[in-house]
């Protein structure tokens, strides 16, 4: 962690996450969709672009099993990958 | 003509006419033979007298007006360095007050200690364009703190991202202990001047994270780099951010301390 000691006035500053924090999947409901994205990831050399439709499959589950607050795919960036008409937004109680 | 400028030298006794001067230098210039009588009684007569025959009649005045008007010299030019000190002292002390606001704008237009630069609404992740030209290399590190009995490690070493696209990473941690732990994390972005474009949609840092005995959970860092990366001649040449999650217990009942440098933007 940078601490301010540095003489540089480049010191990091840590920001919250824009939509906070992702509550824990203990119970693995969506460990499976989580596999599926790794294996993609491992397959393409890690690159982010090859598998997007993973990860937006393993943020719907997360969406559905109540572990994130539902957004369009739009706001997450998935516009792309829209296929269907997006679920209703029902915005639950951040955790 | 010449006797008036005798006499007047008995009388005052002080600088001779120019008329006089300019006759008796006339005069000397002739030879002794060939000076009349009357010059030679004139010096004759100086010499007695112990005159100081001051040929240049001019410069007298000037000479003693040359040494005070030195002094008023001397004296204005201390004024004027004088002058100059003060304002120098003043410009000074003005300069160290007004410079907080202004290094304060300073930062926010260049960017300086982190100061967020980019913009982080939740609308640009709906707008933005990937800028598919620039790969950029993500690489993950996970630390945990000395008595912090997890184990902690990413699921991936590292990812490639281009700015503009938002990108899932996930890390594991498993609780070996029998006893339910509390962990709370921070992360770190570096290069740090990176870190300004380094959005995290959501993640699992700042915020309790329990874990039951023998238990092991995934853990999401949902994120996305600033398109305007891109454009920063200060990243052209930024390849590789690595990116640092550190995990500590958080006790029951302990107060947090305040996380150094945390602040909602």
């Amino acid at each position: 962690m940078s601490t301010a000691m540095n003489f540089s006035s480049k010191a990091f500053k840590p920001r919250a996450p824009d939509k906070g924090s992702f509550p824990l999947d203990h119970f693995g409901e969506c460990k499976g969709f989580k596999d599926t994205f790794m294996k993609c990831l491992r397959d393409n050399s890690f690159d982010n672009s090859m598998c997007r439709l993973q990860s937006k499959d393993y943020l719907q589950c997360r969406m559905d099993n109540q572990l994130m607050a539902k957004e369009p795919l739009e706001k997450l960036g998935f516009a792309d990958l829209k296929e269907s008409s997006p679920s209703p937004e029902d915005k639950d109680a951040k955790e | 003509m010449l006797l008036p400028c005798v006499l007047r030298e008995f009388s005052r006794c002080s600088t001779l006419s120019m008329h006089c001067s300019r006759v008796l230098r006339l005069q000397q210039k002739l030879q002794p033979s060939e000076r009349g009588l009357h010059t030679r009684a004139q010096e004759f007569i100086a010499r007695r007298m112990g005159l100081r025959w001051k040929p240049q009649t001019r410069g007298i005045k000037n000479r003693s007006n040359k040494r005070g008007s030195q002094e008023d010299e001397w004296k204005s030019k201390n004024k004027t360095v004088l002058t100059y000190i003060a304002a120098a002292g003043v410009g000074m002390i003005g300069i160290s007050y007004a410079s907080v606001p202004l290094y304060r704008l300073y930062c926010q237009a260049s960017g300086l200690g982190g100061t967020a630069v980019a913009g982080h609404d939740a609308d640009q992740v709906a707008t933005m364009t990937p800028v598919k030209d620039r790969v950029i290399k993500i690489s993950f590190n996970a630390d945990t703190h000395a008595s912090m009995q997890w184990n902690f490690r990413p699921q991936q070493s590292e990812i490639y991202v281009v700015p503009g696209e938002t990108a899932l990473a996930f890390y594991r941690a498993r609780n070996p202990t029998d006893k339910p732990v509390i962990g709370i994390s921070t992360y770190n972005v570096v290069p740090f001047d990176a870190g300004q474009y380094f959005n995290k949609i959501q993640c699992f840092c700042f915020e309790e994270q329990r874990l039951n005995p023998k238990e092991e959970v995934d853990m999401p860092v949902f994120f996305y780099i600033d398109p305007e990366f891109d454009e920063d001649p200060r990243m052209a040449r930024v390849d590789t951010i690595v990116l640092s999650y550190t995990f500590f217990e958080a006790k029951e009942g302990q107060p947090l301390p305040p996380l150094p440098g945390y602040s909602y933007k």
